[in-house]
């Protein structure tokens, strides 16, 4: 099966944020951009499903800007994709989810796919966007919040769930389409020290993103603002239940007032 | 002119390293330390993510990575538990000897096993009757037919309870002191080699040591290192190699020690403001940051003069003797900021006094890196 995973760089969680002085994008100075929830999800569903069908190639694609483009679409190689497509944007350009999901149609287009995955969700604008844009530009169906996707050879159908607000459901489709992923329903690998290695001298190929595609992009944000410091928490601090509870008790009544 | 900043590969073997310290071991080091337990499920995690073998060449099915790599692994490991790596630095340790002296046939026949899976070595040099001194070394090798009968005991062997094998050191010929050390690699399988049981130690608690002894364990002669009488200058070259890891384990139990005393002081209230608003509680910081930095630059400095083929004998020596003092008096001043509470086993900070003191020791103490270190110096003068 050829498959395509769509990957996103996104701010590492762990790193802290701050607003650059335009005050509408982010100061990316001490951001490290990585690989996240989705998109991990995603890549370890393409290889779960490579290595369940022998004879299957995983292409991994990003579009965006250097270095944090490239570092993404290395990570995804050291885990174990066989191929790696960049649309390089100009230094800085993010783009917006529509020019993103153009840019990745273009470059999914140009190699062969049966078989595209995103992340429900970049773990950063949680646009949800890419995915449906993505498979209307590429002329297939999509699928959303999938889990636990299989290929079923003998009745050349996919099989897997997707979880919606009414539970579970249980679907079937026909290759080509665009699967979005649910994130973390199964626990993306780690990458090894020598995949890490080898993925920093594997090729990736490079290619413009489309001149009609503004840098602007179609959507903009305006402002950036981090959420005000949380204020009023109160830590209770304890060694038995017995004691914790006494003390919120404690504090329930006489600081909150919410007995009397 | 010189370039301080890390590859994209670098930091991506970092981040590695880094993970698996905070994900795997840390959270795991308490109560290995509290229990005395070798941790092997994270120790075979650790082989199976390339993080054991640090320095196994490729062909060998390690990861190959020059010392400067190793040393950015080895910091991002300790920052997540000393003990745990203290057992993959002693393995490497004891490869580095095979890497160093082995011939062709050696290495294939005793690296290739350690890369295809989980199994652990250990370098045994030091005796009961003295670490600092080896070539006053009692264990003898007497020659004997085709081959050489071992007996004698070693002491404080890191990784000896669980290895499958030893990288030994043996005298062939004790009336020429060091002149006579030769190495052996013994299968701990071998007739006569008998395991002692595992030291209660102050601190490194997850990692393991005991003593080995050796009755007339026969080896034979395809299984020495490098001829006979280059032993001592075999253990020389090999710790040349290994110094500088020290300096870069004690970097990341200073790191430790100065990120858990600067968040701390953020939190901690007394006389109606943070501690860390207490100047005195300040210049702690501010000193331990100097402390943390300058260990760190200078190990990277011995690491990279290594890998560009240099000796490096006087820049591991500075490397590891700094950097484990600078860890010992860093983890003090955490111990401090934390006032009584830093005494207690509930929080981390005194684990990491515990842990900083052995790499004051081991690899040679402290007093030796100083008179090697004098010695190297005063080369540049006479
Ligand atoms: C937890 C642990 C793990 C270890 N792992 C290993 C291992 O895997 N393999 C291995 O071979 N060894 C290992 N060692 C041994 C370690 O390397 C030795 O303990 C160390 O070299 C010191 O030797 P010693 O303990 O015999 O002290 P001694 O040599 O008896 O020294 C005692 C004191 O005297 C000082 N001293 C000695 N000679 C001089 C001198 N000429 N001038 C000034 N001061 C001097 C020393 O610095 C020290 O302070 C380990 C030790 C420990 C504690």
């Amino acid at each position: 099966m050829e498959i395509v995973v769509c990957v996103k760089p996104v701010p590492d969680a762990e790193t802290r944020l701050r607003t650059a002085a335009d005050g509408s994008t982010l100061d990316i100075e001490a951001v490290k951009f990585v690989l996240t929830g989705y998109d991990e999800s995603a890549v370890e569903q393409a290889l779960l499903l490579k290595e369940a069908n022998p004879g299957s190639k995983v292409h991994v694609v990003s579009a965006g800007p250097p270095p944090r483009t490239e570092e993404v679409l290395r990570a995804s190689l050291a885990l174990g994709c066989d191929l790696a497509t960049w649309v390089e944007m100009p230094p800085g350009v993010a783009p917006d989810p529509v020019s993103a999901a153009r840019a990745l149609a273009r470059a999914v287009a140009a190699v062969p796919h049966e078989l595209v995955l995103c992340g429900k969700n970049a773990g950063d604008d949680e646009a949800g966007v890419v995915a449906g844009a993505l498979a209307e530009l590429l002329g297939v169906p999509d699928y959303s919040a999938v889990l636990d996707l299989r290929w079923d050879a003998a009745a050349s159908r996919l099989r897997f769930q997707r979880s919606t607000e009414a539970g579970v459901e249980k679907w079937e489709a026909p290759l080509p389409c665009v699967v979005a992923l649910q994130q973390a329903w199964n626990d993306p690998r780690t990458a090894k020290l020598p995949a890490i290695l080898k993925s920093r001298r594997l090729p990736i190929a490079k290619v413009p993103p489309e001149a009609a595609i503004p840098a602007t992009g179609t959507t903009r944000p305006t402002k950036f603002e981090l959420p005000p410091p949380r204020t009023g928490a109160k830590l209770i601090e304890f060694k038995t239940p017995e004691e914790a509870a006494q003390k919120l008790v404690k504090v329930l009544k006489e600081d909150a007032k919410v007995f009397p | 002119m010189p370039d301080f900043s890390l590859t994209p590969e670098q930091e991506s073997l970092r981040d590695l390293a880094r993970k698996f310290a905070r994900t795997e071991m840390a959270p795991h080091a308490a109560e290995c330390d509290r229990a005395s337990r070798f941790p092997e499920e994270i120790y075979r995690k650790a082989f199976d993510l390339g993080l054991l073998n640090l320095n196994l060449p490729t062909e060998y099915g390690g990861s190959g990575l020059g010392l400067f790599d190793q040393c950015l692994i080895v910091e991002e490991l300790a920052y997540g538990c000393g003990g745990m790596t203290t057992t993959v630095i002693a393995h490497c340790l004891a490869l580095a000897p095979i890497l160093l002296d082995g011939s062709p046939e050696q290495k294939e026949r005793f690296l290739k096993p350690i890369g295809a899976e989980y199994r652990l070595a250990a370098f045994a040099l030091t005796e009961p009757s003295g670490g600092s001194d080896p070539g006053s070394m009692r264990t003898l090798a007497r020659r004997d037919g085709d081959g050489y009968v071992l007996s004698g005991e070693k002491c404080f062997i890191s990784n000896a309870p669980q290895a499958s094998l030893f990288v030994v050191f043996a005298n062939t010929d004790p009336s020429q002191r060091h002149k006579g050390v030769t190495a052996f690699v013994v299968p701990r399988s071998a007739n006569g080699v008998t395991v002692g049981p595992d030291d209660e130690k102050m601190g490194h608690r997850a990692s393991s040591t005991a003593a080995i002894r050796f009755d007339d364990v026969r080896v034979p002669a395809s299984d020495r290192l490098g001829p006979e009488g280059g032993g001592f200058s075999l253990a020389m070259r090999t710790l040349d190699h290994t110094r500088t890891p020290i300096g870069a384990l004690a970097t990341g139990i200073a790191q430790a020690a100065l990120d858990h005393a600067a968040s701390y002081s953020l939190k901690r209230e007394t006389f109606g403001k943070p501690i860390s608003e207490h100047q005195a509680i300040q210049i702690k910081l501010a000193n331990m940051a100097q402390a943390v930095q300058a260990a760190r630059l200078l190990t990277w400095r011995a690491a990279w003069l290594i890998d560009r083929g240099q000796k490096g004998t006087l820049e591991s020596s500075i490397a590891k003797c700094f950097a484990s003092d600078a860890a010992f008096a860093v983890a003090d001043e955490a111990i401090q900021t934390f006032g009584g509470y830093g005494y207690m086993r509930e929080y981390p900070v005194e684990k990491l006094l515990r842990d900083a003191k052995l790499t004051q020791i081991y690899e040679g103490a402290n007093e030796i890196q100083r008179i090697v270190i004098a010695r190297e110096l005063l080369r540049g003068y006479g």
